[in-house]
């Protein structure tokens, strides 16, 4: 069998709400092998996001227990979770979570340098990112001079900086076009393959989740394993 | 995440609002350009004012007299001379041993009788006149109270170079504007010596033909008339080796009429002053008049930076709030920047860097704007000072006040821009997400 790359067991998180707490993921397990492709879908507000963000780190879980690449996210402290996002995990997000500012090499440089890549060789380990997701011509330019699909491509080359064991996605095509839509999933859908990490895709589309290997739908807190879609 | 990089990320943050970075390092330049041309006029009058105080000569100048001491003149500044009393050598070597002295510089006067071709602004030639020739070591002319209004100092080892002082030009009905006109004009003076003869008695004078190359004002000595101290000297020797000794010509028996002396500073004047009345002679010194215009002057130094700290904080104030205002802006950017693995300290730095840099740069632009108002106003002073016939203001390049505008701008940037850097290190990293 294996290993895991995800453990989740027992996770149970609520959200303070104007009149009380709002229950959001009520006792819920899962479990993903490394290499998997697992999508997650569920209604707005089912709690995916929450879920995505829990896996990644990017809060502490309240009850229960999440294991990612072997790391008890339980009890970290900040930095200890900063650690975890840096050296494990790589974000893909709907809105990119690009910065303005910075040309595409350089949003996937500045992912080097929080990885630790030496300064000499982050500008060619961007570029090769960027020629891996079929960029490399427009790594001098800025997010407002790309299209929607650029973008999410350049922002996959960003999740892939560090290496990642798992790559979490959220609505990665939920504002692209049809077209651009194809080439990111099918770029998304190659990275378990070529680049050995596990990932998991939060997504409304039907497309891009009946890719996956396994389908899970997010329903009254919890996972149930969903046959088609 | 090194400085460096956080510098470099913080330059691209700024280029997000490139409109909001230039008000906000505005804001701090004209707080910097506030304080520093505050400070620098400031610092400028008080050198203007301390050197009219000093005469021209160093704060720590004292003058000494061939006369003994009046019990009570420690605490005046002004001389209360008693009997005459000989200055010679040996009273020199005595002063100029004494702890916290610098310097000792000799003065020698001497009667003449001047002969001037000029004439009064009214036309008429100037009859013939007693004054006295003032002779000081020139060589050290920047250690005695002298102020040159016109011209230049006579070559200090001349004997055909004088330079006169207001009481001349009163003397030809000039007023202090009108001082370089007697530059370049000639003088004969004369020294006296005394001959008995019967009922007839005569006097010979040793004359001397000197050109006039600048006018001065000058506290070393009571005369119209500046010379190298041998003129003085040989003038003075020509009068004491007649028949009488110069004592029909009042020839004072010191050999010199005075001392100046310089204390190591001004801290030091009261106590050289004690020594040189248990040496046995007179002094007297602005200590008391400088000490109090200082303490006047600082008051008002605190008060103008006080009104340049106001702006400076105003300012700093525009630096939190521009900065609260980015981080309300990009909480998203945090929190991916936090998604894809920055610390809290990472983020911290970045902001703290660019309000950093928005400061220093802010500081930079503002301390050379405020020199080059402070040199605006200098010139416009100088103006007014040479239409009243004053030497204007020397506006050096206040090193102490540029580096604090500059370091002290930056500080306070820092300072101002820790709540937000703490606001945005803070953020949870679930703002990549949205938020919850």
């Amino acid at each position: 069998m294996p290993p895991l790359a995800i453990a989740v067991r027992d996770l149970t998180h609520r959200f303070v709400v104007r009149g009380g707490r709002l229950t959001v993921l009520d006792g819920l397990d899962l479990v993903v092998e490394a290499g998997g492709h697992v999508a997650l879908m569920g209604q707005s507000g089912a709690g995916k996001s929450t879920l995505l963000a829990l896996l990644g780190g990017l809060e502490r879980p309240q009850e229960g227990s999440v294991v990612v690449d072997g790391h008890d996210l339980t009890g970290l402290s900040r930095d200890e979770l900063a650690a975890f996002r840096r050296e494990s995990v790589g974000f893909v997000f709907q809105h990119f979570g690009l910065l303005e500012t910075l040309s595409a090499v350089e949003n996937v440089e500045l992912a080097c340098t929080l990885a630790g890549v030496p300064r000499r060789s982050r500008g060619r380990r961007a570029k090769e990112l960027l020629d891996a997701v079929g960029l490399g011509e427009r790594a001098g330019h800025r997010p407002g001079e790309l299209s929607g699909g650029e973008r999410q491509r350049v922002a996959i080359a960003r999740a892939l900086a560090n290496h990642p064991r798992v790559v979490l996605a959220d609505e990665p095509t939920g504002n692209l076009d049809e077209d651009s839509t194809t080439m990111v999933v099918e770029l998304l859908e190659s990275l378990p393959a070529e680049h050995g990490c596990t990932l998991v895709v939060v997504t409304h589309n039907r497309a891009l989740a009946g890719r996956a290997k396994r389908l899970l739908a997010l329903r009254r807190g919890n996972l149930h394993e969903a046959a088609s879609v | 995440m090194s400085w460096r990089d956080a510098l470099a990320l913080a330059g691209k943050g700024v280029q997000r609002r490139p409109g909001r970075a230039v008000l906000t390092v505005l804001a701090v330049a004209l707080a910097a350009a506030l304080l520093t041309a505050l400070l620098t006029i400031a610092g400028t009058a008080e050198t203007k004012v301390l050197d009219e105080l000093a005469k021209g000569g160093p704060l720590a100048g004292i003058k000494v007299a061939a006369a003994e001491p009046d019990p009570g003149q420690i605490d005046q500044d002004n001389a209360r001379p008693g009997p005459p009393r000989d200055l010679d050598d040996a009273a020199l070597a005595r002063i100029a041993a004494l702890p916290a002295v610098s310097r000792v510089l000799p003065v020698i006067t001497a009667r003449v009788l001047v002969t001037a071709p000029d004439r009064t602004v009214e036309g008429q030639a100037l009859d013939p006149f007693l004054d006295t020739i003032v002779g000081v070591d020139l060589s050290s002319a920047a250690s005695l109270p002298l102020t040159v209004l016109a011209g230049r100092l006579p070559g200090e080892s001349s004997v055909t170079e004088v330079a006169v002082t207001q009481g001349y030009l009163e003397r030809l009905g000039l007023e202090r504007t009108e001082a370089s006109t007697v530059v370049g004009s000639e003088i004969r003076w004369g020294a006296g010596r005394f001959y008995p003869d019967g009922e007839r008695s005569f006097v010979r004078g040793r004359w001397v033909r000197a050109q006039v190359v600048g006018v001065v004002a000058q506290e070393a000595g009571s005369g119209s008339f500046l010379v190298p101290i041998d003129q003085a000297r040989t003038a003075r020797a020509w009068t004491g080796s007649g028949p009488d000794g110069g004592a029909s010509l009042e020839l004072a028996s010191s050999p010199y009429t005075g001392l100046f002396v310089v204390a190591e500073g001004i801290d030091n004047v009261s106590r050289v002053r004690a020594q040189i009345t248990a040496v046995g002679y007179s002094t007297s010194a602005p200590e008391n008049l400088i000490a109090t215009v200082r303490r006047y002057l600082h008051v008002v130094e605190i008060v103008l930076s006080a009104v340049g700290g106001i702006g400076l904080v105003i300012a700093a104030l525009g630096i939190t709030n521009a900065l609260l205002a980015a981080v309300r802006e990009r909480r998203r950017e945090i929190g991916v920047l936090k998604a894809i693995g920055a610390r809290d300290r990472d983020v911290l730095r970045i902001f703290l860097v660019e309000a950093t840099a928005l400061g220093l740069l802010g500081g930079l632009l503002g301390t050379a704007l405020g020199w080059l108002v402070a040199r605006g106003v200098s010139e416009v002073v100088n103006g007014y000072l040479a239409a009243q016939g004053l030497v204007g203001v020397r506006l050096g390049i206040p090193v102490l006040v540029v580096a604090g505008g500059i370091v002290g701008s930056a500080l306070l940037s820092l300072v101002a821009g820790t709540v937000p850097a703490l606001r945005a290190a803070r953020l949870p990293a679930r703002e990549a997400v949205g938020g919850s």
